[in-house]
């Protein structure tokens, strides 16, 4: 085997999804762009975007439910089209906009429904509900549920088939601040079970500390894929520095848009060349630098650069 | 198969089973009362009032409550997230149609098992006729559930494809009054052809009703059969390739 046909095959082994130059467009609308997706095997993937960013027909396209006008989806290793969908989705639970259930049934019988449908014995029901944390509620009618109950409900039925990937479109909606930890555990947990996880928000703080990996999606273009980190060190933080006498130093760093701020003094976009250069320049100036840091840069205000500020 | 238990599990606490005995009872209770307010008894016994009651029940309500029926079966699967997780599963499109062809069917032999024995309480209630509903009713009975099937397929299809509960059951309405007229036109192809003709067809059967002849022959049953399964399969094949293909919205 050549170098080339090994890195391939290492591609297909260890990314539970590919999508090549995935694209969807309604009318003459492109909904959904030139996506290259890479879901890592056995991790949370946080798929991150604004309200109508196409997060949901992304998801759809990776079921095909919606067929793609462009490019292809790969899952673990096979095309994934209509003519495969079905074999292919056996190994994949999902909960796409809204939870499932039958409103007039219990969530009980919810269950037994999905376990008489797909074959499953009690123990994978018995599981999937105890992992959800759902088994003292099982007697109500599905339509008496809250929303966050709903939800885990819809999970347990994604989760009886014992699926190795997992797309959860927006699991936290709707959810209290509670609901919304108790989530982040479960994706977790489901992850260490080996169990590939996509996850979607429009709200970065939900899945943050969750997700190993992040897609960040704007107007249908994957504008970031990669770790926190990497998101970190894509962008650069602005500088602050601490001085007595921060109005020479605004005037004299002027030329680097810099601001005062109490007594600081922040100067955006600068590299680290570049801090070295103004620092000099101050100091040359008479300024007493006291000290030079980079601001603390929330997750969000990455996710507004990229997504022009548009985010959350 | 389990598609078709899990259908019947989601008939608990639905209005179908509403459907399924008031249908039936009406038209048996307005059968009798026409009779009852004539002032006579039913002048040929079981056979006047079983004519009286299935004949026209066979021209409108039958097929009205099919439709009733296939919307409402269909009507949670396009709540919620419910049609995202039904096609969202390896569940094949085949089996789905199936399964609610399967447990609408139940649902007509259901109707006509309400029917038969609401047919005979009233002929022994209300008239006191001699013995029990002849045998050849039942043998009848059975050929209008067969009839029923293809109007089951066709009404469920449509509701698999219309969000809307109404919209089918206003496809229905017309469909039965073509059905009418092509029967009141005389036996032909067209009115075996289309399913609402069908079943209105099957109701006749025996009674002399339309184009009739009144007994119960081995070709007009074995014709009625073939048709229905013929239709059916024809619907069936047509509404999975129809769910195979669409997107979801
Ligand atoms: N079937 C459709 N026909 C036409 N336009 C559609 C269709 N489905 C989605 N769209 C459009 O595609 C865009 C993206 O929708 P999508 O639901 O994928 O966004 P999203 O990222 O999931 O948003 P949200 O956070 O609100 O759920 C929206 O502008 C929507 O109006
Ligand atoms: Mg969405």
């Amino acid at each position: 085997m050549n170098s080339f046909g090994r890195a391939q095959h290492n591609e297909s082994v260890s990314n539970a999804i590919i999508t090549h130059d995935l694209g969807k467009t309604y009318g003459d609308r492109p909904i959904v762009r030139n996506l290259d997706l890479r879901v890592p095997e056995g991790c949370v993937y946080g798929f991150l975007g604004p309200n109508g960013s196409g997060k949901s027909t992304t998801m759809k396209m990776l079921l095909s439910l919606v067929r793609p006008t462009s490019g292809e989806v790969h899952i673990m290793g096979r095309r994934m089209q209509r003519s495969t969908r079905r074999s292919i989705l056996g190994g994949i639970g999902s909960l796409i906009e809204a939870p499932p259930a039958y409103g007039h049934l219990t969530g009980h019988e919810n269950m037994r429904l999905v376990q008489r449908l797909l074959g499953l014995d009690q123990g994978q029901v018995q599981r999937a509900v105890r992992t959800v944390r759902l088994q003292e509620h099982l007697d109500k009618r599905v339509r008496d549920y809250s929303l966050g109950m709903k939800q885990r409900l819809g999970i347990a039925l994604a989760l009886a088939r014992e699926p190795r990937i997992l797309i959860l479109d927006e699991p936290t909606n709707g959810l209290d601040p509670a609901g919304i930890e108790e989530m982040r555990r479960l994706l977790r947990y489901l992850a260490e079970q080996g169990i590939t996880v996509m996850v979607s928000s429009h709200l970065l703080g939900e899945i943050d500390r969750t997700a190993q990996v992040l897609g960040i999606l704007g107007n249908g273009r994957l504008l970031f894929q990669g770790s926190r980190e990497q998101l970190f060190s894509r962008s650069t933080p602005d500088v602050l520095i601490d001085t007595a006498e921060p109005e020479r130093a605004t005037t004299l760093a002027a030329r680097w848009s810099a601001v005062r701020e109490g007594h600081s003094v922040r100067v955006p976009g600068v590299d680290q060349a570049a801090t070295a250069r103004l620092v000099s320049h101050l100091v040359q100036g008479g300024v007493p630098v006291h000290g030079v840091r980079r601001q603390e840069q929330s997750l969000e205000d990455v996710f507004m650069d990229l997504t022009g500020g548009r985010g959350l | 198969m389990g598609a078709v238990r899990a259908e019947f599990l989601k008939l608990k606490r639905s209005l179908s089973l509403v459907v399924v005995i008031a249908l039936p009872v009406m038209a048996v209770v307005t059968g009798v009362a026409n009779t009852l307010f004539s002032g006579q008894q039913p002048a040929d016994g079981w056979h006047t009032l079983w004519l009286r009651v299935v004949v026209f029940y066979g021209l409108f309500p039958l097929t009205v409550g099919l439709a009733v029926l296939a919307s409402l079966v269909w009507r949670v699967e396009h709540q919620g997230g419910n049609w995202n997780a039904l096609m969202g599963r390896q569940v094949s499109s085949l089996r789905v149609v199936l399964a609610k062809t399967v447990v609408l069917t139940a649902l007509a032999l259901a109707l006509q098992v309400v029917l038969v024995g609401g047919v005979t309480v009233a002929g022994k209630v209300a008239f006191d006729l001699p013995g029990f509903l002849p045998p050849r009713y039942l043998l009848v009975s059975l050929v209008i559930v067969v009839a029923c099937v293809p109007v089951v397929a066709l009404q469920s299809a449509l509701s698999m494809v219309m969000r809307s509960f109404a919209a089918p059951v206003a496809v229905a309405l017309p469909g039965a009054v073509a059905g009418v007229f092509l029967l009141m036109a005389g036996p032909s192809a067209l009115s075996m052809a289309l399913p609402y003709g069908l079943v209105g067809r099957a109701t006749q059967l025996g009674t002399g009703a339309f184009a009739d002849g009144g007994g119960v022959g081995a070709a007009s049953v074995i014709l009625l059969i073939t048709a229905a399964l013929g239709l059916t399969a024809v619907v069936v094949a047509g509404a999975t390739a129809v769910l195979e293909r669409v997107d979801v919205r």
